[in-house]
């Protein structure tokens, strides 16, 4: 079947004739109102705001396209950063169902293990996919990787809730000695890292190791088995309540160690639960705290190899999370101007992680969804389970540890745009109609356009449709649909 | 000396004026054109790694030695003659010093045929016990920070042409490929035969996959990934997941390590080319409540040791070229800690599997448990390092020599762990 101009004009007539796509929204995003109907085809992009904004989004949509284009992304980031003025109504109302993640931990205890763990994985995802809080999003989930609990571990799974709330949330944007605070006093990390276990006749070293490699100096950063065991010492009786007030924090005197230690070089009188939080304070500012926090930042927005592409980048990051006392608006202003604005032509290309790819693909095509199962564990076939990532370093960075695993996003891309996703709705028809083209090549231009930022090359693109075409579809809907799961699962899609 | 200039885009060239390749798909490992100075193709090697640091104290079990019990008051399991314990939580005696946990039973008859050998007292010079630090030098094959990113299996895969083209030479089982199988030849990780494929009706996936051989076309490494897993579609297409029957009586274990690797010994079968297969098994970080006879821990063992025993039963007709090997990034601290756990430690133990080990026999110079004999912290000490054993299995069972680039900053001595 070669595909004529003319008989994609009859995919036009199907959108006229309404063709039977199955209305699926349900009630609430009704009410949320959708993502709002791509009114305008973007325009291919040649500054590097694109790239930019893919990197500060999770895919961005047309309309945040057209907006950063408009204000500049100096002044679009500023917004971001200052998130509480974003009006974010419609996401409220979307995560209004997921009622047990408001709960406080021995509420959410008497809840089902199953349901609550799922309603957390919505309520984010939904976030991720509908929020116009997109930066603040995005740093959750950067904290949330950097502070990892797994569900599967003990009790986290109720109290995973709490902490995704009252730590990872509230100090996202915030500042990082408050975050690191709330952190260490958070009952999910205590059972996630064993604290509740950490007594003082013989300490467990699990949480005052990974407090020092993981959350704050880095691995290379001088401390020694000692300070780990001597920090451990003054982190004995920070555990769990289990009885009256399950759930939250408490410092239990009794198990406590009571004799004086030395961390870091510094000499610490007995002094209960004031020992371990005047360590926090000196872990907080550290200068290898800051450059740890600041690299992994680089990494995450910038490039996977800081050292080798934006050593200096990391160094204004560092100088400025010293002088701010650790504002984490200060570190990113840093971060995402000088490093997307100023050296966008140079930005090295960063593969999206699975958790990317599948909210990038929903957003760029305005997908309506409801995130059931059927669509989340994808990110378990790709690699990235959520808040089930089993080891404390949370799940990696860097490019390789994900390229090896394409056939879950190829199977996905196929699901999505066939409408084979459950809960899930892909206004193809609308799509196609918008784009306006009248022939395969321009159709596949503007998607390509869409979500890509620019068309395809002249030259992938005809081999791509003369491949398919020499497969082609009896059913000429069917057809563009696998065309948009080609262009989802192309490798260009798979960078951002 | 690199000697991959030979890729398997390069074979793909060469299939392309061969004869038989309109015939036979391009990756089929009998094609009567394989270069003729490929080498040898040595055993399939399946590398398992224990996630966390597993407490090999009490896997294989120094029984004979008092400094054990008195450091493990609770955790320490009975010896094989205390009649104060039920017999089936006793150790199981190996040589009257060592011993195998009860949970790993399973593993006594690959034993008894001196089809298992154990490297005890075996580990990194890494002392940093941080996980992720023991781990990513453990796989990239190093000493310390410097040296290649790559893994050392990639640098196995480079260093050694087999002329092998299939897209399934090397495979991590699971979501992702561990570190130790990066480098320059594409490795595809494999979660499950069954689901590995489009779904969607037939003539979708057709013009899909027409689409993808389009657009995974390019020369750069994604694509080549892409073209990889195209072919292996192709491949595993031919075999029947669902119908598969070991050939062994012992049933693989209903966990997602047994399902791993029983799809291994399925590959191996079929022979579709596999060379190296890994598999990882998580959870043995044991700070807490880690059991004795029974609990957290021997739940693990059980597992593991019932899963190498299916698979050790299942491929009896393919031990002569089958070596399997077992790891983790560090052992545990001698003594238990106060929550009935372990904390990290520093000395491991391997365990290599197959029909040339030299089985039978736990291997390695015992450092001791006593006081003075313990390293760091209260540790056991390293006495044989991990890439003795590794050079040696790649040395006389996969017969690639090359280890001044696989192990680039260490001498490697050949101990007499396997069979040349």
């Amino acid at each position: 079947m070669n595909l004529s101009r003319r008989e994609f004009l009859r995919l036009a007539g199907l959108v006229a004739a309404g063709a039977s796509l199955q209305a699926c929204a349900p009630l609430y995003a009704e009410l949320a109102g959708g993502p709002g109907e791509i009114s305008q085809w973007p325009t291919p992009d040649s500054s590097g705001l694109f790239r930019a904004l893919s990197r500060i989004t999770y895919g961005p949509r047309v309309a945040e396209r057209r907006y950063a284009a408009q204000i500049g992304l100096g002044n679009w980031v500023e917004e971001q950063l200052a998130y509480e003025g974003i009006k974010d109504l419609g996401t409220m109302i979307r995560i209004r169902p997921y009622d047990s993640i408001n709960l406080e931990a021995d509420a959410a205890e008497a809840y089902e293990k199953q349901d609550v763990i799922e309603e957390l994985r919505r309520a984010t995802l939904t976030r991720q996919i509908y929020s116009n809080r997109q930066l603040y999003e995005v740093m959750v989930e950067f904290w949330t990787d950097h502070f990892n609990i797994s569900v599967a571990k003990g009790d986290c799974w109720y109290l995973k809730v709490v902490d995704d709330r009252e730590v990872i949330r509230a100090h996202a944007l915030g500042n990082f000695r408050d975050l690191l605070w709330a952190s260490a006093h958070s009952p999910a990390m205590m059972i996630y890292l064993d604290n509740q276990a950490n007594l003082a006749e013989h300490p467990n070293e699990n949480y005052a190791r990974e407090l020092m490699e993981l959350h704050t100096l880095g691995v290379d950063a001088g401390y020694t088995q000692d300070d780990v065991m001597e920090l451990a010492r003054c982190l004995t009786g920070w555990t769990v309540k289990e009885h009256f007030w399950r759930g939250e924090f408490t410092f239990d005197d009794d198990v406590h160690d009571n004799g004086t230690k030395q961390v870091l070089g510094k000499v610490i009188e007995p002094n209960g639960i004031s020992e371990a939080e005047s360590v926090l304070e000196v872990l907080a500012t550290h200068p290898a705290t800051a450059r740890f926090v600041s690299h992994k930042l680089v990494q995450r927005f910038i490039t996977d190899d800081p050292e080798a592409d934006a050593p200096e980048l990391v160094e204004r990051a560092t100088e400025a999370f010293l002088a701010s006392d650790g504002d984490i608006p200060s570190v990113l202003r840093v971060i995402l101007l000088d490093g997307l604005v100023t050296q966008t032509p140079a930005l090295p290309p960063k593969y999206k992680r699975p958790l990317h790819f599948i909210t990038s693909a929903l957003r760029m095509l305005n997908a309506e969804t409801s995130i059931p199962k059927g669509v989340y564990e994808y990110l378990g076939f790709m690699g990235q389970p959520m808040f089930e990532w089993p080891t404390p370093d949370g799940p990696p960075e860097r490019a390789n540890a994900w390229t090896s695993n394409l056939m879950p996003r190829w199977k996905y891309a196929l699901a999505l745009s066939t409408n084979d996703l459950p809960g899930t709705e892909v206004k193809l028809n609308k799509l196609f109609d918008l784009a306006g083209a009248s022939d395969p090549h321009s159709v596949i231009d503007q998607l390509s356009t869409l979500l890509i930022g620019v068309p395809f090359p002249q030259n992938e693109r005809d081999q791509m449709l003369a491949a398919m075409e020499g497969r082609a579809l009896d059913d000429i809907q069917q057809f563009a649909s696998v065309l948009v799961a080609g262009l989802v699962a192309a490798p260009a899609f798979q960078w951002r | 000396m690199i000697r991959n200039n030979f890729t398997r885009r390069d074979f793909l060239k060469s299939a392309a004026v061969a004869p038989f390749a309109v015939a036979w798909p391009a990756w089929m490992p009998r094609l009567a054109f394989a270069p003729a100075q490929s080498d040898p193709r040595g055993d399939v090697m399946v590398v398992v790694f224990l996630r966390g640091a597993a407490d090999v104290l009490n896997m294989v079990i120094p029984h004979g030695e008092e400094a054990y019990y008195q450091s493990r008051p609770t955790l320490g399991v009975a010896r094989p003659d205390d009649t104060r314990a039920n017999a089936q939580n006793r150790v199981i005696d190996l040589d009257g010093f060592f011993g195998l946990h009860p949970a790993m039973g399973p593993l006594m008859d690959a034993w008894s045929s001196q089809n298992l050998a154990i490297v005890h007292a075996c580990g990194a010079p890494d002392e940093s016990r941080s996980h992720f630090k023991a781990m990513e030098l453990m796989e990239r094959g190093v000493s310390d920070e410097q040296g290649p990113a790559s893994g050392w299996i990639g640098r196995h895969l480079s260093t050694y042409n087999t002329g092998n083209p299939s897209p399934l030479r090397a495979v991590g089982l699971g979501e992702m490929v561990p570190r130790s199988m990066y480098g320059s030849v594409p490795v595809t990780a494999l979660r499950s035969i069954i689901d590995f494929h489009l779904g969607g009706d037939d003539q979708a996936v057709a013009q899909m996959t027409a689409g993808l051989q389009a657009l995974y076309s390019g020369p750069d490494d994604l694509s080549v990934v892409g073209q990889e897993t195209l072919d292996i579609l192709d491949t595993l297409a031919m075999l029947d997941p669902e119908g598969y029957t070991s050939a062994g009586e012992m049933a693989y274990p209903q966990s997602e390590f047994g399902y791993g690797l029983q799809q291994i010994a399925q590959l191996v079968k079929a022979q579709v080319g596999l060379e190296v297969a890994t598999i990882d098994v998580g959870g043995w970080d044991t700070h807490f409540a880690q059991g004795t006879a029974e609990g957290l821990m021997p739940n693990l063992m059980g597992d593991l040791g019932q899963g190498l025993a299916a698979f050790h039963a299942d491929l009896h007709e393919h031990h002569k070229n089958l070596t399997v090997v077992v790891m983790s990034e560090f052992g545990r601290r001698v003594a238990e800690n106060a929550s009935l756990g372990t904390d990290h430690g520093h000395g491991s133990m391997m365990m290599l599997m197959g029909g040339n080990v030299q089985g039978g026999v736990v291997h390695g110079q015992w450092p001791g448990l006593e006081r003075g004999q313990l390293f760091g912290p209260g540790d056991l000490a390293v006495t044989t390092d991990y890439r003795d054993v590794l050079a040696e299995v790649l040395s006389k069972r996969l017969n690639n020599q090359a280890f001044g680039e696989i192990f680039p900053d260490y001498q490697t001595t050949m101990r007499g762990f396997v069979k040349g």
